[in-house]
């Protein structure tokens, strides 16, 4: 499904409720290379808000949601 | 720190005193009534922990340069010297009071610590050394307030994967949407957290209710106002404001979250629409029979924890209370006078901060949980997620062996059809 998406990392925040997709996010990203990109999968509705809003005010990259399923997943280009 | 920097502080501390706050800061007589008022000191015994030396950290910093004796002649007036080592202080001070201002209660003078409290917060975002994990989601809240249209179908669709969840509770007629939103005209709009326990239960008790009511796109929670800092609260609040404006609701419902109903009550007195929190609403449709529940749902003994913005900082004691009558009748009290309650030790943003501040928030809550154990109950209630969590965490750290629930679900558990 995601032949052209190369992720790095995976972080499976599957069942945490806001904000603790974002706040072990910001820190996950950091634990890949810049330019490199990371998987978040999560459950909480309040990620479909929170992503896009999170990429733009911390300077990374959303390059795609995916909610075709139960689980949502976010692929994120570290940038910063 | 050099000089510039310290006059741009010092512009920060003049802008916070208005009348009530010079009050606060020239009145403390020492008396040391507060002394045992704070969980904090309470659990830890730690001099630095007791509500008047933390305003007297602010205190001195006041009297060097705003009160004239500290002026000319610093070391009568213990004035201190505004630097890197006064910021620590004022680190350790503000961010281990979670602003739930028993100690003011005590207090023959009614000085408020939270408010004190401020002034180290704000300077402390000055000098860019406030916990940056909270102006993260701060930042993140605001910029959803700029970006709702990047948003909007996704989260929706989002939602829409609810709705089962929420007939289950609750069964509909076909064609009725079990989370409405975006709704103009709407009675209600109702400010959740993100997550689907805070929307799953209390959609289920709107549709009880026949409630005309409409989800926001926003969520209540103001970390904003966990980290101290006045203009990133006004953003996170004026999107709710302007999107109930929108909405031209009459009433804008916070749900179970403690800081986002301070704020909203606080900041929000002149606005076109009530302001309620979730238990005052659910207390309501209960008196006029809008909901019915049912009591057999719940067995063994019951407490409730007050949750310190939501009843001693926002008035709201009674509500609950009347709605466990309605589901238990072995009610307990964990304090002979709610407004003396004891704080869970979760508040000021401290378990938004989570696993950082766990030893702390188990340490400086032992009273808590032993005012818990003393109970004897099986079940504990509140109706905030902050509370919610740190309690759970004491339930796991002391042993208590009791049941942490929300009082929203337990309304929705026991809704009669
Ligand atoms: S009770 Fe009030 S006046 Fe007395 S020490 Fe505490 S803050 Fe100061
Ligand atoms: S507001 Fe609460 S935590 Fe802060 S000093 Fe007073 S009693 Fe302690």
């Amino acid at each position: 499904m995601n032949e052209e998406i190369k992720v790095d990392k995976t972080l499976d925040l599957k069942g945490l409720p806001c904000p603790m997709p974002i706040l072990k996010t910001s820190r996950g990203i950091k634990e890949v290379e810049i330019g490199q990109v990371i998987e978040v999968l999560s459950t909480d509705p309040g990620s479909l808000a929170d992503f896009p809003s999170w990429t733009r005010s911390s300077g990374n990259e959303l390059l795609k949601t995916d909610q075709s399923g139960e689980v949502t997943k976010f692929y994120i280009k570290r940038l910063v | 720190m050099d000089q510039n920097t310290r006059n741009d502080l010092l512009q920060l501390f003049r802008e916070k005193l208005n009348s009530a706050m010079t009050y606060y800061l020239e009145t403390c007589t020492r008396c040391g009534i507060c002394t045992e008022a704070c969980h904090v000191y309470a659990s830890m015994g730690q001099v630095k922990h007791i509500s008047a030396y933390r305003h007297e950290i602010v205190r001195r910093i006041y009297k060097k340069y705003f009160k004239a004796r500290g002026k000319v002649w610093p070391s009568v007036g213990e004035a201190k010297e505004l630097n890197e080592t006064a910021l620590e202080e004022l680190y350790e001070s503000a961010y281990s009071c979670t602003g739930c201002r028993r100690c003011m209660v005590y207090c023959p003078f009614g000085i408020d610590t939270q408010m004190i409290m401020s002034i180290a917060k704000l300077l402390l975002i000055g000098a860019h050394s406030e916990p940056e994990i909270l102006t993260l989601l701060a930042d993140t809240s605001i910029e959803k307030g700029k970006s709702l249209d990047l948003f909007k179908e996704s989260f929706m669709e989002g939602v829409k994967k609810l709705e089962k969840d929420v007939v289950k509770k609750w069964k509909m007629e076909a064609g009725e949407t079990a989370i409405p939103m975006d709704v103009v005209g709407a009675d209600l709009l109702f400010v959740a957290l993100a997550g689907a326990h805070s929307i799953i239960p209390t959609a289920a008790v709107f549709n009880a209710a026949g409630e005309h009511w409409t989800l926001s796109f926003f969520e209540a929670v103001n970390f904003g106002a966990f980290v101290g800092d006045p203009t990133r609260t006004q953003l996170i609040l004026d999107r709710i404001l302007n999107e109930a404006k929108r909405l031209k609701v009459k009433e804008v419902c916070i749900c179970e979250c403690g800081t986002a109903f301070r704020v909203m009550k606080q900041l929000a007195a002149d606005q076109p629409f009530k302001v309620s929190s979730i238990t005052e609403v659910h207390a309501r449709y209960i008196k006029s029979g809008r909901i019915k529940l049912d009591p057999s749902k719940l067995n063994g003994p019951v407490t409730y924890h007050d949750p310190c913005q939501i009843a001693r900082n926002g008035g709201v004691f009674d509500e609950p209370r009347y709605i466990l009558k309605h589901l238990t009748n072995d009610f307990r009290e964990m304090s002979p006078e709610p407004k003396y309650n004891w704080c869970c030790g979760g508040g000021g943003g401290l378990v938004a901060l989570g696993e950082d501040t766990l030893d702390f928030r188990m340490k400086s809550a032992r009273v808590k949980a032993d005012q818990i154990k003393t109970t004897g109950v099986t079940t504990l209630v509140t109706a905030c997620e902050n509370c919610h969590t740190q309690l759970n965490n004491l339930n796991d750290h002391y042993q208590l062996g009791v049941n942490v629930k929300f009082l929203t679900s337990m309304v929705a558990d026991a809704l009669m059809q």
